[in-house]
């Protein structure tokens, strides 16, 4: 049986179109290759 | 593919022939990536919405620069009716990759057109809106909202799904399916979409099944209950109709009902409105007969006005006539009066008409006011002609013997002129000669006294001693 408390709860405002330019500059965009590259940075001077 | 360190184009080395780098993770992370992004597609083909956003995200989460799946993953949004996030997603690929970028041209489609901008942006308004009564527990507003974004934008499956959840919680689980259909044609995998249609179909679930199977499925004992679109229909079982008898009984208490409808109902109201139209008819006749009577009677009073008036008017003609002789007197008269207009000299027809008038008078003829007048008149203009005139043939006529001939002349001379003794005197001895001895003395007597101490008057006393010695 559905909880509609529990269900609404699950749903959450859209974006409007004021909120998309602080939406996108917050917007993370570190990805696996970056993280990649920092561990590799990081390892490099270890080494050294 | 290009090496992170120097930006070299990779070979099938896992390391950088450009800077010696160590890429084989990398090329790892990048094959990820796209293996991400290949199932995100196919999943977007398939339309498993929900599903292609998990690969997509995940393929960016690998590769922040696998500018394919972002741009996936903003025609994705976008098909959901998500156009903010779609709108983010496109100006982060574009700004990842300026030229030869298709989210140009998605961008431009958004934002070129205001008016459709402004309508997705009110759409996203009033679905928040929405969502804010239902916190509010306002749920018709939230309905009634809801409705009007899917109006506006027919693709937004979470306004879909919040409807859904709406309906399911007021127990509406025929509308909640519709809503959560149209949510599985958008967006076929979606999780939310499939749970609450299983719950929907779970409730519908005795009902459904009888609507899917050809033959009724006993729910209980005595009745049968199915949908058959927004109808519940429920139908009793277990009744076996008994025909044959039962069907000619109903047959003819039906007929025994509507024969005693039609006599106790139907009949007396047409009798009624046959009597109204004879009443009608009847009233129409009278008001015709009374109008001929009064018509009648108007004409026989008339007739009768007519008979009065033609009576009198007889009357009045009579006495214009008296007798026969009152008419011709008049003519005489008239006839005397126009020859003398016509000839005055003319004294002999002047003196025949007026013999007309003199024949007419000597009986009793009623006499009108102007013809006296008229006669008064004519006889003192004519009289001394007329005297005249028969003195001449009287003493011609008494001349030559004929007294006969002599005696109404010289009446008539007499009568015209009184003064003329002669004319009487010879009328005497006319009446003397004709042997009228009593005539003669009545005249003899007038002359001796009309006309004394006259040879005429001797005369007449001689004569009147002859025949008085004579008797």
């Amino acid at each position: 049986m559905i909880d509609f408390e529990e269900e609404l709860k699950k749903f959450h405002p859209s974006l409007e179109v004021e909120d998309a330019e602080e939406a996108i500059y917050n917007e993370d965009l570190t990805d696996m290759a970056d993280i990649l590259i920092k561990m590799v940075a990081k390892a490099k001077p270890e080494e050294e | 593919m290009v090496c992170y360190n120097c930006g070299c184009r990779l070979s099938e080395h896992d390391f950088c022939t450009g800077c010696g780098a160590d890429v084989g993770l990398y090329k790892k992370i990048i094959y990820m990536s796209n293996r991400y992004y290949n199932d995100g597609l196919d999943k977007a083909s398939v339309r498993d919405l929900s599903g292609a956003i998990v690969s997509l995200r995940q393929s960016l989460k690998f590769n922040k620069n696998n500018i394919e799946a972002r741009n996936l993953l903003g025609l994705v949004y976008f098909e959901m009716g998500e156009t903010v996030s779609a709108l983010s997603e496109w100006v982060i690929s574009k700004n990842l990759r300026p030229k030869k970028n298709i989210a140009d041209d998605y961008i431009d489609m958004i934002q070129t057109n205001q008016s459709r901008l402004d309508a997705i942006n009110q759409t996203i308004k009033k679905y928040n809106q929405a969502l804010l009564y239902c916190y509010q527990d306002s749920q018709d507003l939230a309905v009634i909202q809801l409705k009007k974004v899917l109006s506006y934008n027919p693709k937004y499956v979470k306004a879909h799904q919040l409807l859904a959840l709406l309906y399911i919680n007021i127990e509406e689980w025929e509308k909640a399916k519709k809503e959560l259909i149209k949510c599985s044609q958008i967006d076929t995998n979606n999780t939310t979409t499939l749970r609450y249609l299983k719950e929907v179909e779970h409730m519908l679930m005795p009902e459904e099944a009888a609507k899917s199977t050809p033959k009724k499925k006993l729910f209980s004992d005595d009745v049968v209950r199915y949908q058959s679109g927004n109808e519940t229909i429920i139908q009793p079982v277990n009744v076996n109709e008994k025909k044959g008898i039962s069907t000619l009984l109903n047959v003819g208490l039906g007929l025994i009902i509507g024969l005693a409808i039609a006599w106790f109902l139907v009949l007396p109201a047409q009798i009624q409105n046959a009597k109204a139209d004879i009443n009608d008819e009847l009233r129409v006749v009278s008001e015709q007969s009374d109008a001929k009577t009064a018509t009648i009677d108007e004409l026989q009073q008339k007739v009768q006005s007519l008979t009065d008036e033609n009576t009198d008017i007889k009357e009045e003609l009579e006495s214009y006539q008296g007798t026969d002789g009152a008419l011709k007197a008049t003519d005489g008269l008239m006839m005397a009066v126009s020859t003398y207009l016509a000839n005055s000299e003319d004294t002999e027809a002047i003196a025949v008409y007026m013999e007309v008038l003199e024949a007419e008078e000597g009986e009793d003829v009623t006499k009108t006011a102007s013809f006296g007048t008229l006669e008064e008149t004519f006889l003192t203009l004519i009289s001394p002609q007329l005297a005249t005139y028969y003195y001449d043939l009287g003493y011609a006529s008494y001349r030559s013997d004929d007294y006969e001939a002599a005696i109404p002349n010289l009446e008539r001379a007499y009568r015209y002129d009184s003064a003329n003794g002669d004319a009487l005197f010879y009328l005497g001895n006319s009446y003397r000669r004709t042997g009228n001895n009593d005539k003669a003395k009545e005249i003899y007597a007038q002359v001796i006294d009309d006309f004394p101490g006259t040879e005429k008057a001797r005369n007449s006393e001689t004569y009147l001693a002859e025949i008085n010695n004579e008797n």
